[in-house]
């Protein structure tokens, strides 16, 4: 039994985490719709992530959806509950580089992390993956000559 | 937030002072990828210590230094980051730090200026590194050269977390860093914590806080 999970969203009502995968065996594109149950706007979104992620009959549909993705599909829901629009909800993922991540509390940070999580899953190199080298090793002092520029404006004595 | 310097109940600090023992910590912003890499250097031996109460986080490691058997205890910042300064109980003992910025994100290597100065108000003489991280995100940073620590002579690493380029050479170098460091030790601080040690001041775990104080103060004019 293979699965592969392509997409993955949210279903308002009832609450619910809809997922887009691929049947490996058959090579079938199917949607399976898994209800979020005992969720409301007070409960905590990663524990709610982790138990769905660890649920004996969603998990080996889950297996390819990281845990950040789930939260964040979590706090969707839950942002809903509360009575925010989807689009004020999906804006507080988006990604800042001039922001500074140090003034935001737990929950802030957590949706931060889990949008820079879809591009660290895309790079990401696993250790069952054929060509995984665990001490990879790479030279760049050759390549490197441009002064940067986040050295200018040299205020703090670098 | 934790207790005085050194005596984090659960943590003896102590055992830092054994041969085999040492103690490195990471330093900079949040979401700059330092739980990532710790979790990319130590894979299956990745069993992290949760001391949830002084958002810290420890993993421990063996290392294999020429022929000895060294217990590392990797510290990792739980949240802490977030005061952009770090209780003195996280520094205490360090034999090593690992500075981390983000490449994509101006604002986390300026702050290492920061983070940089406030480890040399506890910890002068240990052995640093800057680690440039999330060069998978845009590979062409690498051309690029990041003068910050050069002054200093610090050692400069373009890592990955996700994709792995050069985490492990850069925690084992670190490693044999504070091994060599522990073993002559140019702290001043360093010297004098033994020594107050083997005096053995009952009281000092009370009052380690401004002990230390005072030893900082002091020691411009010993040096
Ligand atoms: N693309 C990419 N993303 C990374 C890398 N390392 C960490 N990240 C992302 O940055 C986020 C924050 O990393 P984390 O280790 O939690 O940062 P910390 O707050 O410094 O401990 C993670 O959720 C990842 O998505 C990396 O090497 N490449
Ligand atoms: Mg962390």
């Amino acid at each position: 039994m293979s699965f592969e999970a392509k997409r993955c969203g949210v279903q308002f009502s009832p609450p619910s985490i809809v997922l887009i995968y691929e049947h490996k065996e058959t090579k079938t594109i199917r949607k399976r719709i898994i209800p979020v149950r005992n969720f409301s706007k007070y409960s905590d979104y990663s524990m709610a992530a982790e138990r769905l992620k660890n649920h004996p009959r969603h998990r080996d549909y889950l297996e390819g959806v990281s845990q950040s993705q789930l939260e964040k599909l979590h706090i969707i829901l839950r942002d809903h509950m509360q009575g925010f629009s989807l689009e004020r909800s999906l804006a507080s993922f988006n990604l800042d580089p001039d922001e500074d991540l140090n003034k935001l509390d737990d929950e802030e940070l957590a949706r931060k992390k889990g949008q820079m999580d879809e591009l660290f899953e895309k790079n990401r190199r696993h250790k069952d993956d054929p060509d995984f080298v665990y001490d990879l090793e790479m030279d760049f002092s050759k390549t490197t000559q441009e002064k940067c520029s986040w050295d200018e404006e040299s205020d703090d004595g670098f | 937030m934790a207790g005085d310097a050194g005596s984090i109940p659960e943590l003896d600090q102590k055992k830092y002072d054994a041969d085999e023992q040492v103690k490195i910590i990471c330093l900079g912003d949040s979401a700059v990828g330092k739980s990532k890499l710790m979790e990319r250097f130590l894979m299956d031996e990745y069993r992290p210590q949760q001391l949830s109460t002084y958002a810290l986080t420890l993993y421990k490691h063996t290392a294999t230094v020429g022929n000895k058997t060294v217990a590392v205890d990797f510290w990792d910042t739980a949240g802490q980051e977030r005061f952009q300064s770090m209780h003195p109980s996280y520094y205490h003992k360090a034999h090593a730090c690992i500075m981390v910025f983000d490449v994509q994100r101006k604002i986390t290597y300026k702050n290492l200026a920061n983070w940089y100065k406030e480890l040399r108000e506890y910890r002068p003489e240990v052995p640093c590194c800057v680690v440039a991280n999330k060069i998978d995100a845009d590979l062409k940073v690498t051309q690029r050269s990041f003068n910050f620590g050069k002054k200093q002579g610090l050692p400069f690493y373009f890592v990955s977390a996700a994709d792995g380029t050069n985490v492990v050479k850069m925690f084992r170098e670190m490693i044999k860093r504070a091994v060599d460091y522990k073993q002559n030790p140019g702290d001043f601080m360093d010297e004098v914590m033994q020594e107050l040690e083997n005096f053995d001041l009952e009281k000092k775990e009370d009052n380690s806080e401004a002990d230390e104080d005072g030893l900082k103060a002091e020691s411009p004019d010993l040096v």
